[in-house]
């Protein structure tokens, strides 16, 4: 059946409502101000292009390509946790029994959490705290229904949604109604800018976040669209190849929306995404800064999840890294006699006073330096082998 | 805080569901009019002879899965995302959305009869996701069945439409007892009698005048009288069409009179 002529029905209402109405209602009926309303948890989504990454990346992906409900990505979650848990001798059936346990773990300080693990004890204190007080801070959706089709997709907020569903599906008696306080954003009223000045104004945002939320400002500006499907590291890449230069009439309210930070920042948070992709997830996972990984671009990417691992495993400082990558480089470039080496020349200078020092002082100031028995001992090894491979170089000359 | 305007009366015939699907459409398309932040207004037709549900989608044979059956059946967790799923949008505006009635929902209120909580499973699914709205209509069945008491207890405004006849008169009165009942009785503070549409008025019969001038000057009653709707083939010609009667016959009177009583509760909805 063909669908009503509805400007006849909207002309006689319009008019009837023009001779009825006073001003100040129709102003009260226009009154466009931002809302705060309980939604229902199925009609809310996270961004599937959020910088800010709650859930592991694998997790993250099965989630928004739709393989996985919230639910069933929560049941991942605990799962991971629970078999790194039980490897760890700290086995538990209810996730509650995470709280419990923290501060046993926090007293054993051997045993370290991994990121899973953590994420899963903030989400559980996070969901016990909702339960407790209630849901103090709302969340902030975008909304984005088309006709009867609802939908809200979260500008901010996220571990607060997972935390709601943790609450509503994990945790007994826990009295939820499947609801969740958000401010609505009207979907004309959403904007790139707002989403990176919502996220950046948080803190917690790692440095591979702030990355990726660089490369969607800088796509934005050149009118790239923001796709509401999952994307991989390549989509953030795109804007390796585009400068703010080129527009710089956006960068005050790029470099704002990123925080206030100064273009050489901006510049080195864009660059990040030049990681390779397993270097880029291990890195988030384990929130690294972008002082420490700034020196990780110099090695040739087969090399960088490698090091990334190292700096996870030790600690490792930006300068550290970066003395360790400058080795590194000096291994590459040692057989290339044509170029003079700055640094294989520091190296000469040095062996010339080797003999002003005992191994004593030596082992002290490494130790002192590097702050791990384990890594002094790498590094004293690493130069041995590099003498000893001098040493046969110069046998064959 | 979301009006829901219940439209109800044991009576068959006096103009619920022309009434309700009417108002529906009037209020969303007035509020869309003026630029309203929102103007969508949800109709929820309780009634199984679906015939709002008919008028507004042009289909009837809404069942088990799409339909308020469904989200009577549904679990209590998920009622409300089952609602918000059943829920269609009407022919008529795009603003427009219905939540359908089935032949099913009489058979229903036999399934749940004794199921603890069965008053409020209207109510209960209708509160998460009301704030989408702007209204909700609620159309009624002929009777005070459970359907009726859930759209009661969903409600905050319950309007009696009646036709301008002695034994009607004598009949609202019962209706008016029957709300309060199930307001005091379900402790539903919110709900209260906030409105009489007289229909099918024809100024031309003597006995519809001066059952009308009785009841405007009844001290309680008169109050209540919101809206005079005539007596006017357009409303049926509109009804065989599928069509409202703003759209089938924006100059009948039955139109102007509908499109008064759509200002009227607009302005209740804002002035709260």
């Amino acid at each position: 059946m063909p669908k009503p002529n509805v400007q006849r029905t909207s002309n006689l209402l319009a008019s009837v409502t023009d001779e009825m109405l006073g001003g100040d209602l129709a102003t009260k009926l226009q009154n466009n101000t931002i809302r705060v309303e309980r939604l229902l948890l199925e009609l809310v989504r996270p961004h599937p292009v959020q910088p800010r990454r709650v859930l592991p990346e694998r997790i993250h992906q099965a989630f928004h390509q739709q393989q996985l409900t919230p639910t069933q990505a929560l049941r991942e979650l605990i799962q991971i946790v629970q078999i790194a848990a039980r490897q760890r001798s700290r086995p538990f059936n209810n996730i509650l029994e995470l709280l419990t346990d923290r501060e046993e773990a926090e007293a054993d300080k051997s045993a370290e959490l991994s990121p899973e693990e953590t994420l899963l004890r903030d989400l559980v204190n996070l969901a016990v705290t909702i339960r407790d007080d209630g849901q103090v801070n709302p969340l902030t959706v975008v909304d984005v229904t088309q006709g009867v089709t609802r939908l809200y997709r979260i500008e901010t907020g996220e571990r607060r949604y997972w935390a709601t569903w943790l609450l509503r599906d994990f945790i007994p008696d826990s009295g939820s109604d499947g609801t969740i306080p958000c401010i609505v954003i009207p979907g004309e009223r959403a904007s790139v800018f707002r989403q990176a000045k919502e996220n950046t104004s948080r803190s917690g945002l790692t440095a591979i976040a702030m990355a990726r939320q660089a490369a969607l400002l800088v796509l934005s500006i050149y009118g790239q669209a923001i796709p509401e499907n999952p994307v991989d590291n390549d989509f953030y890449r795109q804007a390796l190849s585009l400068d703010l230069r080129a527009k710089r009439e956006y960068t005050d309210a790029v470099l704002s929306a990123m925080g206030g930070i100064g273009k050489m920042h901006f510049s080195h948070f864009k660059n990040l995404l030049h990681l390779s992709d397993e270097a880029l997830e291990l890195a988030d996972r384990h929130g690294l800064e972008e002082g420490v990984l700034r020196h990780v671009l110099q090695l040739p990417s087969e090399s960088q999840s490698e090091m990334v691992q190292q700096i996870i495993t030790f600690s490792l400082s930006g300068r550290q890294v970066r003395e360790i990558v400058e080795q590194h480089q000096i291994g590459d470039t040692e057989n290339d006699t044509e170029k003079p080496s700055p640094h294989a020349m520091r190296l000469i200078k040095l062996m010339r006073t080797v003999d002003e020092e005992t191994p004593n002082a030596l082992v002290q100031m490494l130790l002192r330096e590097e702050r791990n028995v384990h890594l002094a001992r790498a590094r004293i090894e690493t130069m041995i082998a590099f003498l000893q491979e001098a040493n046969h170089l110069l046998g064959e000359q | 805080m979301t009006h829901v305007f219940v439209f109800t009366n044991h009576k068959g015939g006096v103009g619920k569901s022309t009434s309700a699907t009417n108002i529906a459409l009037g209020l969303s398309s007035v509020l869309k009019s003026t630029g309203a932040a929102n103007a969508r207004v949800l109709l929820i037709d309780t009634d199984s002879q679906a015939h709002a549900t008919l008028v507004t989608t042009s289909r009837k044979d809404y069942g088990s899965q799409d339909s308020l059956y469904t989200v009577l059946m549904a679990e209590r967790q998920s009622a409300a995302k089952v609602m918000n799923d059943c829920i269609v949008q009407s022919q008529w505006d795009d603003n427009l959305h219905i939540l359908p009635a089935s032949s099913m929902l009489e058979g229903a209120e036999r399934e749940l009869i004794g199921v603890a909580g069965a008053p409020y499973r209207i109510s209960d699914p209708l509160s998460k996701i009301m704030s989408h709205y702007a209204a909700v209509v609620i159309d009624t069945r002929p009777s005070f069945s459970l359907l009726t008491e859930m759209a009661l207890i969903a409600a905050t405004d319950a309007i009696i439409p009646v036709e301008p006849r002695y034994l009607e008169t004598v009949g609202l009165l019962s209706v008016i007892t029957k709300i309060n009942d199930i307001r005091d009785g379900w402790r539903i503070p919110d709900l209260k009698v906030s409105g009489i549409v007289i229909t099918k008025m024809d100024s031309r019969i003597k006995g519809h005048t001066q059952l009308l001038e009785d009841l405007k000057s009844h001290p309680v009653l008169g109050k209540l009288i919101c809206g005079v709707i005539p007596a006017n083939e357009a409303v049926s010609y509109a009804h065989n069409n599928h069509q409202s009667v703003f759209s089938y016959d924006p100059k009948a009177s039955a139109s102007k009179a509908y499109a008064e009583l759509v200002v009227t509760l607009i302005r209740r909805m804002v002035q709260g």
